[in-house]
């Protein structure tokens, strides 16, 4: 079962605790922001599943207000189900996953995602948090599941088996302290960007006072899964070196280098020890901090082949328009994805824009108008730290006026996607991107290339409204003047007909 | 006395239909050939305001701009201008007259809809003058005000009713707005006496200047009205009459006579019908002031301002009145006209227009 292979590759990091005392770090700082992480790591992990089982991802995430401060939230997703003894761990023990250990683009890179928020409702209201899920083998499992903090493993209170064709999974998490708001920071908005930037996926969305929204997927293909690739010697740290030493199968580190990153070749491990000083004839299971530390610092002064760019898997510009379409009803979208570059020497990524003007585009919210900036990374919404993120910074500092957009009234709705198999995040909070000079040029090109689309479409627009304008006005007083000037001759009135054709030189649009 | 009996406005008002008509035609042919309808309405603007040396008044200089139904920001004026042109052509034919105000207020009903101000219509009205070489009140637009009134051997006929200008009271004949529709019938005046103050219209009245010097006496009330302006230029051409002005000795005077003699600025394309060039100031002057030793106010800031731009003023470029502006500004005093009365009410009558009046 398809399941049972994924789940297989389960590792374990025993930092539950430590994580605990840094819930901010996770995300769950603030109301509305802890609300919205849960809604996050419950998403991400649905459509994850989902994808991964090649099942177009449907997702519905419920809120419901039990009191003050005090919501029950279930996200249930149409993927292939959890098997039952992986449940305690999925959604019970902190840094365990499928992807940490394999250098993929991901939404959540961490895998510390669906656990912390078992851990915060936990932590809130003193609930264990609620889980269903079947393979689709005619039976469901219920289970009720609580962290043991000082272990790092999943206690089971309750389970249950029950009877009944489904397949999927259904977490629902009782929290406190949270606080839900249709704001920019709120889930709402979070899912909006979520089905933005997912065309394939559907949402389905019932807010605490019922009304029920529904992102319906503009696309039935599916996303190109990202394939796990080798790190490139340029964007390895020494930790992460360490820890795939201390894993690896390899007798020496030459053969671990030449196996386990890519672009890295037998020849260039001459090279390596001599700038390095270490023994590579050692097992890497020997390595110590220092030795890669020193092995970092040799890469870093050698020459390498640019890292492969298959495993990053962009959305596509084609997909971007659609979810922005399908989602804003724009009057006019556009979208480009930029060809592969490199930052630090050799970090590969990709910068996406998109560009949708009119319609349910622009700023959102009561009283507000002008630019929004919807920020992704691996196609995962941004939407915290803004204002330190070299997203922000690169479309503040693009001189929206000569692109005939005024950033405070006109309805502009600016897509920017950093697609990478290492987004340099700020923080471990990841909600924004470092300034890179690298990604902040591309970043830049990115959106000029969509703002100057932008501006051609405006200023059609302009032209044709001029145009129509200039059309009524004939058509208002030449009649006008035909008539009169046939009262003052004292004869028939002329047709205006064929002047009126010359003169305003348009073909009546009835569209417009 | 001279009696007339050519009725010259019926042919003025002949004229003016005729041009109302022939600019709907124009405009008809060119919609029916596709062409757009345009009009050329001589350029209004300063730089187009020439003194005529040999008529010796204002005139409009030979720019144009062109109106054209083709151009998005002048068709909305187009379409007003003919239904400007539509009713004034329906003033002409029921024989009415209407104020520039009520034409104004007739436009609230247009399919143009309304003018956003009057000095828009107005402006349009001058429009319409300048390219018809017409005035308004050829079109059945008539000014608010009434002009002056006339004292003397005059008979005139409006519509159905003969009015004797001896014999209308002592406030005399009142010059109406539609003057040019006014027939005068018989003349037995030699010329025209016009005074800027009614107070000298009265005094002249009632010492029977009008007898004395056969004249009619005309009370201007300040500025000339057009209809007053009009009146002493058809009492020029159609009667023969020279004309006499007789102001205050001070810049306003001067200029009151100017206007009358040489037109206004503003009214630069319609000049030929209102300036009597041969029209004649006969005082008071500033050698009068020192003359007579008339009673005198001091000039005030204003006064010598307004010399000093008539001194520049192409209409003043005459001997005669640099040296009477020159010697103003030296003596720098003024009189009025009633200050003859220093020397008795009749001096004026007795004394000082004879010497004048030659």
């Amino acid at each position: 079962m398809l399941a049972k292979e994924i789940f297989r590759e389960f590792k374990e990091h025993s930092v539950s605790e430590f994580f605990r005392k840094n819930a901010a770090m996770l995300g769950y700082t603030g109301k509305i922001r802890s609300l919205t992480t849960i809604v996050h790591e419950g998403v991400t992990n649905g459509i994850d599943a989902a994808e991964e089982a090649g099942i177009l991802p449907s997702i519905l995430v419920a809120i419901k207000q039990i009191g003050p401060e005090h919501y029950r939230v279930v996200i249930e997703d149409n993927a292939s189900g959890i098997p039952k003894k992986f449940v305690p761990q999925v959604f019970g023990k902190m840094l365990a996953g499928t992807k940490l250990h394999r250098n993929v683009q991901n939404r959540g890179q961490q895998g510390i995602g669906v656990s912390g928020a078992t851990m915060f409702a936990q932590i809130t209201s003193g609930k264990p948090t609620k889980v269903l899920t079947s393979v689709g083998d005619g039976e469901i499992t219920q289970m009720e599941i609580m962290i043991d903090v000082n272990k790092n493993v999943g206690k089971v209170i309750g389970s249950k088996r029950l009877k009944e064709e489904w397949r999927g999974t259904r977490v629902e998490f009782e929290v406190k302290e949270v606080n839900y708001q249709r704001s920019r920071y709120g889930p709402f908005n979070y899912l909006r960007m979520t089905a933005i930037a997912n065309p394939h996926v559907r949402i389905t969305f019932v807010e605490p006072d019922g009304t029920l929204t529904i992102f319906e997927r503009a696309t039935e293909k599916m996303p190109k899964r990202p394939r796990p690739i080798p790190p490139h010697p340029w964007g390895i740290r020494s930790d992460d070196l360490l820890s795939l030493a201390k894993t690896s199968k390899a007798h020496t580190i030459a053969n671990f280098l030449a196996t386990e990153l890519s672009r890295v070749s037998k020849k260039k491990m001459g090279q390596i020890e001599r700038l390095s000083g270490v023994d590579l004839r050692k097992s890497p299971r020997e390595m110590t901090w220092e030795d890669a530390e020193r092995i970092v610092s040799a890469f870093k002064r050698m020459k390498f082949m640019s890292p492969p760019t298959k495993g990053l898997c962009p959305i596509g510009a084609k997909n971007i328009e659609r979810g922005m379409s399908q989602i804003l009803n724009p009057e006019f979208v556009y979208a480009v994805t930029r060809p592969p570059k490199v930052y630090r020497g050799g970090i590969p990524f990709i910068v996406e824009a998109g560009i949708a003007y009119g319609g349910d585009a622009g700023k959102q919210g009561e009283n507000s108008e002008g630019l929004e900036i919807i920020r992704f990374a691996n196609r995962a919404p941004l939407i915290f730290d803004q204002g330190g993120c070299v997203m922000t910074s690169a479309a503040r500092d693009v001189d929206w006026r000569r692109y005939g957009v005024n950033p405070n009234v006109t309805p502009v709705t600016l897509f920017l996607n950093i697609i990478s198999t290492h987004v340099p995040y700020t923080s471990a909070g990841k909600q924004s991107v470092a300034d890179e000079p690298e990604v902040y040029e591309e970043v830049r090109s990115a959106i000029m290339d969509v703002a100057r689309e932008l501006r051609r479409f405006l200023n059609r627009k302009i032209r044709r409204r001029e145009q129509m304008k200039r059309a009524g006005i004939f058509e208002r007083y030449l009649p006008i003047i035909a008539k009169r000037a046939a009262n003052l001759a004292e004869t028939d009135e002329p047709d205006v007909g064929p002047l009126l054709e010359k003169v305003t030189g348009v073909d009546f649009d009835p569209e417009e | 006395m001279l009696t007339l009996t050519q009725r010259s406005e019926s042919r003025r008002v002949k004229r003016a239909e005729q041009k109302l008509r022939e600019f709907g035609a124009d405009v008809v042919e060119r919609i029916r050939r596709v062409e757009p309808p345009k009009l050329s309405v001589p350029s209004r603007s300063t730089s187009n305001i020439i003194y005529d040396e040999k008529s010796g008044f204002y005139t409009l200089g030979d720019k144009f701009g062109m109106r054209s139904a083709a151009n998005v920001r002048q068709v909305k004026k187009f379409a007003q201008m003919l239904c400007a042109a539509d009713f004034c052509k329906s003033l002409i034919t029921s024989e009415k007259f209407a104020t520039l105000r009520e034409m104004y207020y007739t436009a609230e009903g247009w399919e143009t809809g309304s003018f956003s101000d009057q000095a828009e219509s107005n402006a349009l009205v001058e429009d319409m003058e300048a390219a018809f070489g017409l005035k308004r009140e050829d079109m059945g637009l008539m000014p608010e005000e009434d002009g002056a009134a006339v004292y003397g051997e005059l008979v005139v006929r409006e519509g159905d009713v003969r009015i004797d200008a001896t014999k209308a009271g002592r406030a005399g004949y009142t010059i109406p707005p539609t003057i040019d529709d006014v027939e005068f019938l018989k003349c037995g005046a030699k010329r025209v006496l016009a005074v800027e103050t009614m107070g000298m219209y009265h005094r002249l009245v009632q010492e029977e200047a009008w007898k004395k010097f056969n004249a009619l006496i005309v009370g201007l009330k300040g500025q000339a009205a057009r209809a007053t302006r009009r009146f002493l230029k058809r009492a020029n051409e159609e009667l023969g009459l020279p004309v006499h002005i007789f102001t205050d000795g001070d810049p306003f005077g001067f200029h009151i006579a100017m206007v009358i003699i040489s037109g206004s600025a503003k009214l630069a394309y319609i000049n030929h019908e209102l300036a009597v060039p041969n029209a004649e100031f006969i005082g008071v002057t500033a050698s009068d002031i020192v003359e007579y030793d008339l009673p005198t106010d001091k000039l005030k800031e204003c006064d010598i301002a307004r010399l000093k731009q008539l001194q520049k003023d192409p209409r003043y470029n005459s001997e005669f009145w640099q040296t009477e502006i020159k010697k103003m500004l030296e003596i720098g005093k003024k009189a009025e006209q009633q200050a003859f009365s220093k020397y008795g009410l009749d001096y004026v009558v007795n004394e000082y227009l004879p010497s004048k009046l030659h």
